[in-house]
């Protein structure tokens, strides 16, 4: 009975101490592999296209990380949304609201040309970069 | 003649015509046996209604937290009593949360990462250690993020060929290794908090009302 007992504790520790070195293990990816920020002075280019295919380009250095303190940086540019789990969801740039409920639109936000992975919270910015935010009806 | 009678006797006229009663012999009840599925009953209908209701009232309960989530518990629990069934209710789940969020890439990873954690489940039901469940569903929450980047890769791949693909499921599975611990740390404090307290209704529940594990 004992030695039953004492089995089934060692396999409980055993798995608790494996789900620690698999979190372990997790974490050491991240750090590794995930997008860094590049720090120091980057030149960028944020670009506004609006509902008119209007096109508002802002040019500036910055400091910032991530995309998000770029655009608050950015002399001009104003943006605000609903604030999430995952960051800001951007609904209104330059006073101009796209509402998916509405008619499907958004604000699709591009970097380089390339559809942005992350959420401006977390979209790394590096030098050279132009962003692109664009007024976009979803099909 | 009442409204009954009426109605009898339109059955007994409807019965004196079935070919095997006018040859003198017992009219069979054609039910179309269908496979193991045949089975299911309207009891095993209501039951998988509402497993699928906990499930969808809970996950919309606790959406407002990050990653910690009630659907990993439950579906693990509800394997763990009624076995199979979990199974007609996953895929009824499922949709719902297509019909409810949308039909987007994360959608298609629901119809493997929910059965699979039902699978496991099944094929562990016999194990009653709240520890070993704890750590099955974090497990499970640590590596979600993961399964669901194989449905991202593998439209990367289709778009770009296999080195795109798996760099995109890469990517993001990579970027979301913290909600993906969170979900772990989230779902071993919930089996270890509920687990005991839940299953001990829940077998109260399944003796009252002689729900069968079996299909």
């Amino acid at each position: 009975m004992n030695s039953k007992s004492g089995n089934g504790n060692r396999k409980i520790v055993i798995g608790i101490i494996g789900l620690v070195v698999l979190i372990g293990l997790f974490v050491i990816v991240y750090n590794v592999f995930r997008e860094k920020p590049v720090e120091g002075s980057k030149s960028i280019t944020i670009e506004v296209v609006n509902r008119a295919e209007e096109k508002t380009s802002y040019e500036l250095k910055t400091d910032a990380e991530y995309l998000r303190q770029a655009m608050e940086e950015a002399e001009g540019l104003t943006f605000s949304g609903a604030e999430s789990e995952y960051g800001m969801m951007v609904e209104t740039v330059n006073d101009e609201t796209a509402d998916y409920n509405v008619d499907g639109a958004y604000w699709g936000f591009f970097v380089n040309g390339e559809y942005c992975n992350y959420g401006i919270d977390t979209q790394p910015v590096e030098d050279g970069d132009v962003f692109s935010i664009v007024y976009t009806i979803g099909e | 003649m009442t409204e009954y009678e009426r109605v009898r006797g339109q059955s007994e006229q409807a019965i004196q015509n079935i070919p095997e009663k006018r040859n003198g012999k017992r009219p069979e009840i054609q039910v179309k046996k269908q496979g193991k599925y045949g089975k299911l009953t309207i009891r095993d209908m209501t039951l998988i209604g509402l497993i699928v209701a906990i499930l969808e009232v809970c996950k919309a309960a606790l959406s407002f937290l990050p990653n910690i989530e009630l659907v990993s518990f439950w579906i693990i629990l509800f394997t763990f009593f009624f076995h199979k069934k979990i199974f007609f209710a996953i895929p009824a789940f499922v949709l719902i949360e297509g019909l409810i969020y949308g039909f987007g890439m994360w959608w298609f990873s629901y119809l493997y990462v929910w059965p699979l954690l039902a699978l496991v489940s099944y094929l562990f039901r016999r194990q009653e250690s709240v520890w070993f469940w704890s750590i099955l569903s974090s497990v499970f929450g640590l590596f979600f993020g993961f399964m669901c980047a194989i449905s991202y890769a593998a439209v990367g791949v289709v778009d770009g060929g296999l080195r795109s693909g798996l760099h995109t499921g890469f990517v993001w599975w990579v970027a979301g290794i913290k909600m993906d611990i969170i979900h772990a740390v989230g779902n071993f404090v919930l089996m270890m908090v509920l687990y005991h307290p839940v299953s001990m209704s829940m077998k109260k529940l399944v003796s009252t009302y002689t729900f069968d594990s079996s299909i």
